[in-house]
C-alpha cells in the first residue's frame, strides 16, 4: 500500500517546518542557558525529578488539572483540545498497528489513515473509538467558539485579544477537525465503514449526494483538512500555540530547579512562550476590574515581550501584587519576568551614585536581636513605638538599625528595575548587620522582610516579620496579653502573604487580642491595597480608587478595626476608608498587660 | 590647554545648560502634567531618606529642572533610592517616584 497522494503535500511541508523551527528554539534556548542552569539540568536529569516532570506534563499538559480547578467548564475545553487529540493521534497509531501489524507507515499514513484504509476490512472497535474521540475534541472546539461569543459563561470575564501569528493558527485550528469530520464522512459515504459520527454522517451523504459530485468533495475536503494541518503547523512556532510545545520542556527544567532572576536569561525564553494566552490572569488583576486598564496584564506583557515589542507604560504598569501569577496553570513566574524586563529597559549603573553610603551607621542600641524598620516604617510612627512597647514589655536588648534614618532595604530600587543599585543598598545594610553582630533581624515591613530573605545573604542571621516575632513572644509567654472582644478584620499585605506565604502569624497574634474578621478576599486571594511600590505608572487618584474598593470589602465585615501588617497597607488603605486602619504591633501593644514580676519588682 | 578642533566628544551639555532652554523641562512636563501642580511645600524633601543622609534636596532638584536648570540633576537625581515615602506625604498626590524615573531617563545624557 502506498502512502501518498498529491493532498498530503500541505500537511507534510507543514509538518517538517514546524519540526525544524522548534529543534532550533529548543536548541538555541537550551544552548545559550548560563552554565550554572546546564549544570543543575546535568545534576538532575538522573534523579526524581524526571519521573515527577513526566507525570506533571502528563497531568497539565494534557489533563489541564490546574485549569480545571479555576473553571471546569473552561477546563474541559482545554482538557477535550488536548487530551482529545493526544487520543486521536496515540490511538490512531495503534490502529494502524492493528491493520498493518508493526511496519514503518510515514507519518501522512497515520494522520490520514481513512482516506489509504478504505480497501482493508474494518474494525468496527476502532472505528468507534476515533469517532468517540473525533466527537470530543469537536465538542472542545464547540466550546472555543463559544467562548469567543460569551467567554462570561466560562467563568472570564474577559478574553485574549490576538496577534497576526495567532489569528491564522486560530483559524485553521478551529477548522482541523470539522475538515477532518467532513473529510472522513465523505470518504465512508464512498466506502463504507465509520461508527456513529462519520459512519452515520457518510451514510446520510450516500442516501442524498450522488457518487460523481462526492467524489469530487472528497478530494477537495481531503486537501483541506491537509491544508489546515499545514497552516496551523507551520503558524504554530510564531503564535500562542507554541506552548503546547514549550511547556513540556518548561516543566522539566523547573524540576530541574532553573529559575528566572532579576537579570534575563536564555530560561526566560521557556516561561514566555509557555504561555498559552488563556487570559486567565486577565480577570484576578484589579488594574482591569477596578482601574478598567485592559493593556498591560501579564498576557500582554508576555506577548510584547515575546514578539519584541514590549514598551515602557506595559512593563511599568504593574503593583506585582502576585493575584495573577496565583491563578496562571502553566505557573510562570510573572513577578520576576516582569522585574527582569524593568531591569532590561532602564538599568544604568551608576558606580557613583550611593558614595555616600560610606562609613555611615546611625544605628543606636546594643543586642542580639536588630530591628529594621524600613522607610515605610519611619513613616507610621504610631508602628515604630508600638515595636519599642513590645520589646520593652518582652524584656529584649534591641540594636536600632535605622531608627534615625538609614538605607532602604533596596526592594523597590529592585523593583523599578535598578537592580545593580539595588545591591548596592544591599550590600551596605548586609555589613551593618553583620558589624553589630546580630543573630535575629526583625522587621516591620514585608518588602524589607522579602528581599532580606530573598536577595541578602545573611547565612546565621535569622530574618522574622514582626508578625512572626510578636507570635514568637506569646507563645514563649513574654508578653501578657489582655484579650478582648473587638472584631478586627485583616489585610493580607501581598508581600507578606503571597509574597512570603506568611499567613498564619498575623492571624494567630490578632486572635490573642481579638476576635478575627475575613474579608470576601483573602490569603492566597486577597487584594492589593493599590499603592504597592512596583507601580510608578498609575496616578494618586487610581491609587485612592484601588484603596476604596479594597476597603469596601473589609468594611463589609462590620469589624471595628481594619488590622494589617505592613506600613505601605496601612497608608494606603486609610486614604479608602474612614474605619480606623491599625498595624498589628499597635493592637498588640494596646493590649499588653502590666507584667506581674516587674510590676512587683 | 584644550585645542579647539570644531567638535566636542563630551556629552551634549554645552548646549543644554542654557538657563532658557526649556525643550527638556516641556518634554518632562508633558509626560507628567501633574508636577505642574507642586505647591513647593517641601514635605517630600523633609521626609527624604536620601534627604537625611545627604545635602540631596528633591524639591530643589524638581523645581529646577522645570526651570530648566538641568546641571548636576542627574547626579543628584542619582542619590534617590525610590523608597516612596516622598509619594506618601506629598499633598497633591503627585506620583513622585515616577518623576525622579522620569527626570533621570530624560536627563541622563547630560
Ligand atoms: S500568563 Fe498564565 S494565566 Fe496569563 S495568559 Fe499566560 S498562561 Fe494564561
Ligand atoms: S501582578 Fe497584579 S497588577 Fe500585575 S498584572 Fe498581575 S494581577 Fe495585575
Ligand atoms: S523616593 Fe527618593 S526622593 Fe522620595 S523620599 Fe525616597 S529617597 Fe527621597
Ligand atoms: S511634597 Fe509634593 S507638592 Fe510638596 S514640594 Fe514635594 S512634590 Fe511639591
Amino acid at each position: 500500500m502506498s502512502f501518498f497522494a498529491p493532498f498530503c503535500l500541505p500537511f507534510m511541508i507543514g509538518a517538517a517546518v514546524m519540526f525544524v523551527l522548534l529543534a532550533w528554539k529548543w536548541g538555541s534556548w537550551l544552548w545559550r542557558l548560563p552554565e550554572a542552569d546546564k549544570r543543575l539540568v546535568a545534576k538532575g536529569i538522573f534523579t526524581r525529578a524526571t519521573p515527577e516532570a513526566v507525570w506533571e506534563t502528563v497531568r497539565e499538559s494534557l489533563l489541564h488539572r490546574r485549569i480545571f480547578r479555576i473553571d471546569p467548564l473552561l477546563g474541559y475545553m482545554h482538557m477535550s483540545l488536548a487530551f482529545g487529540w493526544f487520543l486521536l493521534i496515540s490511538v490512531g497509531w495503534i490502529e494502524t498497528v492493528a491493520y498493518l501489524g508493526l511496519r514503518y507507515v510515514p507519518l501522512q499514513g497515520h494522520v490520514f489513515f481513512k482516506y489509504f484504509a478504505t480497501g482493508l476490512p474494518h474494525k468496527p472497535a476502532f472505528d468507534f473509538v476515533m469517532d468517540l474521540l473525533l466527537l470530543l475534541v469537536l465538542s472542545g472546539v464547540a466550546l472555543a467558539w463559544f467562548k469567543r461569543l460569551r467567554s462570561r459563561a466560562l467563568g472570564m470575564r474577559r478574553t485574549t485579544r490576538h496577534v497576526a501569528g495567532d489569528r491564522v493558527a486560530l483559524s485553521a485550528l478551529w477548522f482541523i477537525f470539522p475538515a477532518r469530520l467532513a473529510a472522513e464522512s465523505i470518504t465512508c459515504a464512498l466506502y463504507g465503514g465509520g461508527s456513529f459520527l462519520t459512519g452515520g454522517l457518510g451514510a446520510w451523504l450516500a442516501a442524498h449526494v450522488g457518487v460523481m459530485p462526492l467524489m469530487t468533495a472528497e478530494t477537495v475536503a481531503w486537501w483541506f483538512y491537509s491544508s489546515c494541518l499545514g497552516i496551523f503547523f507551520v503558524a504554530l512556532p510564531f503564535s500562542r500555540y507554541m506552548h503546547i510545545f514549550t511547556e513540556i520542556p518548561l516543566i522539566f527544567l523547573r524540576r530541574y530547579r532553573l529559575r528566572s532572576g532579576e537579570k534575563q536569561s536564555s530560561y526566560d525564553h521557556f516561561q514566555v512562550e509557555a504561555c498559552s494566552r488563556c487570559g486567565i490572569c486577565i480577570d484576578p488583576c484589579q488594574l482591569q476590574s477596578v482601574l478598567k486598564i485592559d493593556t498591560v496584564q501579564s498576557v500582554y506583557f508576555l506577548r510584547d515581550r515575546r514578539y519584541g515589542m514590549l514598551r515602557r507604560e506595559v512593563a511599568d504598569n504593574c503593583l506585582l501584587c502576585g493575584r495573577c501569577a496565583e491563578k496562571c496553570p502553566v505557573g510562570i513566574d510573572l513577578n520576576t519576568l516582569r522585574v527582569n524586563s524593568r531591569d532590561a529597559l532602564r538599568n544604568v549603573p551608576d558606580e557613583r551614585r550611593y558614595d555616600y553610603f560610606q562609613g555611615l551607621d546611625r544605628s543606636s542600641g546594643e543586642g542580639r536581636v536588630g530591628y529594621f524598620a524600613g522607610c515605610m516604617t519611619l513613616l507610621t510612627p504610631r508602628t515604630m513605638q508600638s515595636m519599642e512597647r513590645i520589646f520593652e514589655a518582652a524584656g529584649e536588648r534591641v540594636w536600632w538599625a535605622d531608627r534615625e534614618g538609614g538605607v532602604c532595604c533596596g526592594r523597590p530600587l529592585k523593583l523599578a528595575g535598578e537592580t545593580d543599585s539595588a545591591r548596592r543598598m544591599m550590600r551596605y545594610n548586609t555589613e551593618l548587620f553583620r558589624k553589630h553582630g546580630i543573630t535575629t533581624l526583625v522587621t516591620s515591613c514585608p518588602i524589607c522582610l522579602r528581599v532580606f530573605r530573598e536577595d541578602y545573604a545573611l547565612e546565621g542571621i535569622e530574618v522574622l516579620h514582626h508578625s512572626e516575632y510578636i507570635l514568637r513572644l506569646i507563645r514563649e509567654g513574654r508578653l501578657p496579653l489582655g484579650r478582648t472582644t473587638e472584631r478586627l478584620a485583616y489585610h493580607d499585605p501581598c508581600e507578606l502573604g503571597r509574597g512570603s506565604g506568611i499567613y498564619e502569624a498575623p492571624r494567630a497574634v490578632i486572635e490573642a487580642v481579638g476576635e478575627l474578621v475575613e474579608p470576601a478576599h483573602t490569603r492566597e486571594e486577597a487584594l492589593c491595597c493599590g499603592s504597592s511600590l512596583a507601580n510608578t505608572a498609575i496616578d494618586d487618584g487610581q491609587q485612592v480608587a484601588l484603596a476604596r474598593n479594597v476597603a469596601e470589602e473589609l468594611d463589609a465585615t462590620g469589624a471595628g478595626a481594619i488590622v494589617t501588617a505592613c506600613p505601605l497597607c496601612k497608608k494606603a488603605l486609610g486614604r479608602g476608608t474612614a474605619t480606623e486602619v491599625r498595624d498589628l504591633s499597635e493592637v498588640v501593644a494596646a493590649r499588653i498587660r502590666p507584667a506581674a514580676g516587674r510590676a512587683t519588682k | 590647554m584644550a585645542i579647539e578642533f570644531g567638535y566636542t566628544i563630551s556629552k551634549p551639555r554645552a548646549i543644554d545648560i542654557d538657563r532658557n532652554n526649556l525643550r527638556k523641562s516641556d518634554e518632562i512636563l508633558r509626560e507628567m502634567p501633574e508636577l505642574q501642580t507642586c505647591i513647593g511645600c517641601g514635605s517630600c524633601t523633609a521626609v527624604c531618606t536620601a534627604g537625611n543622609l545627604t545635602s540631596f534636596n528633591f524639591r530643589r532638584v524638581h523645581t529646577l529642572v522645570r526651570r530648566g536648570e538641568y546641571r548636576g540633576a542627574y547626579e543628584e537625581m542619582n542619590k534617590c533610592m525610590l523608597c516612596g515615602k516622598c509619594r506618601l506625604v506629598c499633598p497633591r498626590g503627585i506620583n513622585t517616584r515616577g518623576v525622579v524615573l522620569l527626570l533621570k531617563r530624560k536627563l541622563g545624557d547630560f
